[in-house]
């Protein structure tokens, strides 16, 4: 688990969850080769509205499958917390399997299974050898369609999260992201937090999980994508015979995340104490695009010139010319109908305000100066070179498959990817700064050691504090 | 996967290429050419066991010197110029090796050699870029204890296990000798480590075994070959007796460490061992996850570690303890299971199980191209032969449940370990 490894970066900084369609994509310009093209795949929609993806790839003998279910946090109300134990609450058993037959069936044939919840959506990942089908896809259809919510299982897993959620507030990476969704979108729905806190896990039943259940998993809004070694015509019959069947009672969602989401009047500042801190790890930002943003692609080449890759000029700046951090970077996380861009790194508690004025000023500097061409030119090879590793594995392609799904977006975004990059202008990359880049009445959250940095915070606005340990974001 | 190429059956270890430059410098070459890309994994045969107190750390901050500037391209311009071309790039260290790997589009080939070259040949050490870079490493150092009370217990407890031994110390190094060293010792390093022969290269991807070699001579046939490092002579005396740690940090509940002495990667007993490892953490089904976290709910999470290594080890149990639960309990359930092992062994079902698991584990590791260097790499440097890594399956499935049950009883021994806990209140 623990490898004693140090390394030039952070390979992955908080936001893992959106690396599946983020940062960068297709093949270099100066090559010559056939563009990266989405493999083939087959899609069709089963009378109970579930929707399949098969794809057929062969170099392993392995097959790799992807849910996607309307049931994200988003829909938990007061319930924080709610969707992410019903996710995993889909393996506390099942009509023909109690949760110990699962485990060692699966764990028996090296086969791995993950149920998951994220801020929109809830999940299935399960990777497997082929030749092991027969034996897994029966237990992926009952732990999707037949969960019993076993209630002593249930009450052991909310000790375990009851203890997690203590120690993820040990440490500030892990929880940053709560508080920076719960202060950017207040009220809204994607204001609600993933993990919930000690006051609402603490009091859900079994019956909570479900109620949660039964109101939000349904063939119809989901979709289920397999891709790896099989036939896809055989593949296809069994996906017919094991999910035709799924019926759910599951009375239409209402759109909650429709709701628009205010932009901030002003600046604003979340101080979030840590007394045992030596280090400040903060976000600035503020508003950024939705997933089906026409600008997407463009907005990530820009992005990486200004904080999406190790050369970024805030990465540059604060770490190569000054030594200031570990490492810093921007990104924006799209949903569906929303998103935050923010700035993102971590300093000594005494160079906190020295790496909050530098980040102010490569932002300021990106809507003063702009930059040139030469360096456009190396965003978009970049992007480009380092977009097919995303996609070169089965379980990688059905993930895709389930975000093409859930975004409404299809295999031009990937096939047409060099061409979208290529075709980003001087003049165009300024509307974008201009556009999506946040200039002012910026938003901070700083989670650090309040009695040395509070003055600091100050200096940018208004400061709101809250302590770490206290319940929730 | 594949876009576009035909589809193409699993690799097998004669699809390696081998060559090795006049230089001594090896190189292994997969053809793959699922994806328009490549990659090139240099291992170098350094790590924090060659240091010594004074210079702790210096090997991961050399890591990060690479990056600062040569000859031909000057500081900024090795990560700027490889960006240009569509490649990235991050490094490694460890107690053993030290890593650099690219990724790039095939067509960046050429330049990601040029870039090597210049490095190997003819790094620039800017006083400048030393004292920028020593904040960035403190600053890592800074950010690993911030966020991981791991970090803070696993540099205690190898500090209890190895007394003379240079795993005694952390990869990152001591905080006063990062703040310390010297361009001296940074130049002594790089001559004395940074030879050609002390170092493989791995390139996996869309390329053509001829190519590689054609720029492999061109770039860096010539760069001169150094004297052998001298080997680490330290040798970790047999333990004689359970060394206990405790760490003070504020935590919801303690965290928990044991640690037992085990061969290294070379030994006959490793496949014996990892398998042990595998029957003891790996899946719900494992014993420790069913018994402590399951039933008994004492441990919220219960993880096991054993790695390649170039010398002896540590065998390595990690705990998070459950609310409210003794720390004696708790450890005494994870021996209750180390003894059921010692004394009954394992199952036919569970040995069979862990070899299916490693069955899968293999072809994960052939999924990718980085998979295939990193993997490929990593046999060649600890186990001597990248051909090991193709023949694991085999070597897996020949280890019998009395294998199994022979190494618990050989170094899961109470005088062999150490046991460490981080907790609140250390005082009581």
């Amino acid at each position: 688990m623990l490898r004693i490894k140090k390394m030039k970066k952070i390979t992955s900084y908080i936001f893992s969850a959106l690396a599946l369609f983020a940062l960068s994509l297709s093949v270099n310009a100066q090559t010559k080769q056939a563009a990266f093209k989405v493999p083939a795949y087959e899609k069709f929609t089963l009378p109970n509205g579930l929707t399949v993806y098969l794809m057929e790839q062969h170099e392993v003998p392995v097959i790799s499958v992807s849910a996607i279910l309307p049931a994200g946090a988003i829909y938990d109300g007061s319930k924080s917390g709610l969707a992410s134990l019903t996710a995993s609450g889909l393996q506390y058993g099942t009509k023909s399997y109690s949760k110990t037959k699962i485990e060692e069936e699966l764990d028996f044939i090296g086969a791995s299974l993950n149920t998951y919840a994220s801020k929109e959506s809830a999940g299935l990942s399960s990777k497997f050898a082929a030749k092991d089908v027969d034996k897994v896809m029966p237990i992926l259809k009952e732990v999707l369609v037949d969960p019993i919510f076993d209630k002593e299982e249930f009450e052991k897993e909310r000790k375990r999260v009851l203890t997690n959620l203590d120690q993820a507030k040990q440490s500030p990476r892990n929880v940053i992201s709560s508080y920076w969704d719960k202060f950017i979108y207040g009220d809204h729905v994607y204001g609600n937090s993933l993990t919930g806190s000690q006051a609402t896990v603490g009091k859900f039943s079994i019956d909570d999980l479900k109620a949660f259940y039964a109101a939000n998993y349904s063939p119809k809004g989901s979709a289920i994508a397999v891709a790896g070694d099989f036939n896809a015509k055989d593949m296809k019959a069994r996906l017919e015979k094991l999910f035709g069947g799924w019926k759910s009672n599951a009375s239409g969602q209402q759109n909650l995340a429709a709701q628009n989401v205010p932009a901030p009047t002003s600046a604003r500042i979340l101080l979030v104490n840590k007394d045992d801190a030596r280090e400040t790890t903060f976000l600035i930002g503020g508003l950024g695009i939705r997933r089906d943003n026409p600008d997407f692609v463009a907005i990530e080449v820009v992005n990486t010139v200004f904080g999406g890759r190790f050369t970024s000029w805030l990465n540059d700046e604060l770490r190569v010319n000054s030594g200031l951090t570990y490492g810093a970077n921007s990104r924006f996380t799209p949903l569906k109908n929303a998103g935050t861009f923010a700035i993102s790194t971590f300093t000594a508690n005494k160079t906190t305000e020295a790496t909050i004025d530098k980040a102010l000023q490569v932002l300021d500097s990106l809507h003063k100066k702009g930059f040139d061409d030469k360096t456009l030119a190396s965003a978009k090879n970049y992007v480009k070179g380092q977009f097919p590793p995303r996609y070169e594995t089965a379980g990688q392609l059905a993930g895709l498959l389930t975000q093409m799904f859930w975004y409404g977006f299809d295999e031009s975004f990937i096939n047409n990817f060099e061409k979208n990059v290529d075709g980003l202008t001087a003049t165009k990359s300024r509307e974008i700064i201009n556009k999506y880049f946040p200039k002012d009445k910026l938003q901070f959250v700083v989670i650090g050691k309040s009695e040395e940095i509070k003055k600091i915070a100050e200096k940018y606005g208004p400061v709101v504090t809250k302590e770490i340990k206290a319940d929730g974001f | 996967m594949g876009c576009c190429i035909p589809m193409f059956a699993q690799t097998k270890a004669d699809d390696v290429k081998t060559f090795t430059l006049k230089n001594g410098m090896k190189f292994l070459v997969v053809e793959d050419s699922s994806i328009p890309n490549a990659n090139m994994y240099l291992f170098y045969k350094v790590g924090s066991r060659n240091e010594y107190p004074g210079i702790t750390g210096l090997s991961h901050f050399f890591e990060h010197m690479m990056f600062n500037g040569a000859k031909k391209y000057g500081p900024k311009m090795f990560d700027q110029t490889m960006e240009f071309n569509g490649g990235a790039n991050n490094a490694y260290t460890t107690q053993n090796v030290t890593v650099y790997t690219n990724w790039f589009p095939v067509s960046a080939m050429e330049t990601i050699f040029d870039l090597e070259a210049d490095r190997i040949s003819s790094l620039a050490i800017d006083p400048k870029m030393v004292e920028s870079e020593r904040g960035v490493v403190l600053s890592e150092r800074s950010t690993s204890l911030e966020n991981s009370p791991w970090s803070m217990l696993g540099d205690a407890v190898n500090a209890t296990a190895f007394q003379e031994h240079p795993y005694h110390w952390t990869v990152i190094g001591y905080e006063n000798d990062i703040k310390n060293w010297t361009k001296e010792d940074l130049e002594r390093y790089f001559k004395t480590y940074y030879s050609p022969n002390n170092c493989v290269v791995v390139v996996s991807g869309n390329v053509r075994v001829d190519q590689v070699k054609q720029l492999a001579e061109k770039y860096l046939a010539n760069i001169p070959n150094g004297p052998a490092p001298k080997p680490v002579h330290l040798v970790e005396p047999p333990q004689t007796g359970e060394r206990r740690v405790t760490v003070q940090k504020e935590v919801p509940t303690p965290y928990m460490m044991i640690g037992y002495h085990t061969p290294e990667a070379k030994h006959k007993d490793y496949y014996a061992l990892s398998i042990l490892n595998s029957i003891l953490s790996n899946g719900n089904s494992s014993r420790l996850y069913s018994s402590l976290v399951d039933k008994k709910q004492l441990a919220t999470s219960v993880f096991t570690d054993f790695s390649e290594s170039f010398d002896p080890n540590l065998f390595q149990f990690y705990l998070e303890s459950a609310e409210n639960v003794k720390e004696a309990d708790l450890e005494n359930a994870v021996y209750e299971e180390i003894e059921k092992i010692k004394k009954d062994g394992i199952t036919a079902q569970e040995l069979q199980k862990i070899k299916n698991q490693k069955l899968m584990e293999f072809y994960a590791q052939l999924e990718t191209i980085n998979g295939k260097s990193n993997n490929i790499g990593t046999y060649e440097v600890f186990f001597g032969d990248y051909r090991k890594m193709f023949d694991a399956p085999a070597e897996y499935s020949k280890v019998t449940a009395d294998d199994v049950k022979r190494v618990a009883n050989e170094y899961f021994k109470k005088s062999n370990r150490t046991v460490g806990v981080l907790k609140t209140n250390v005082e009581d």
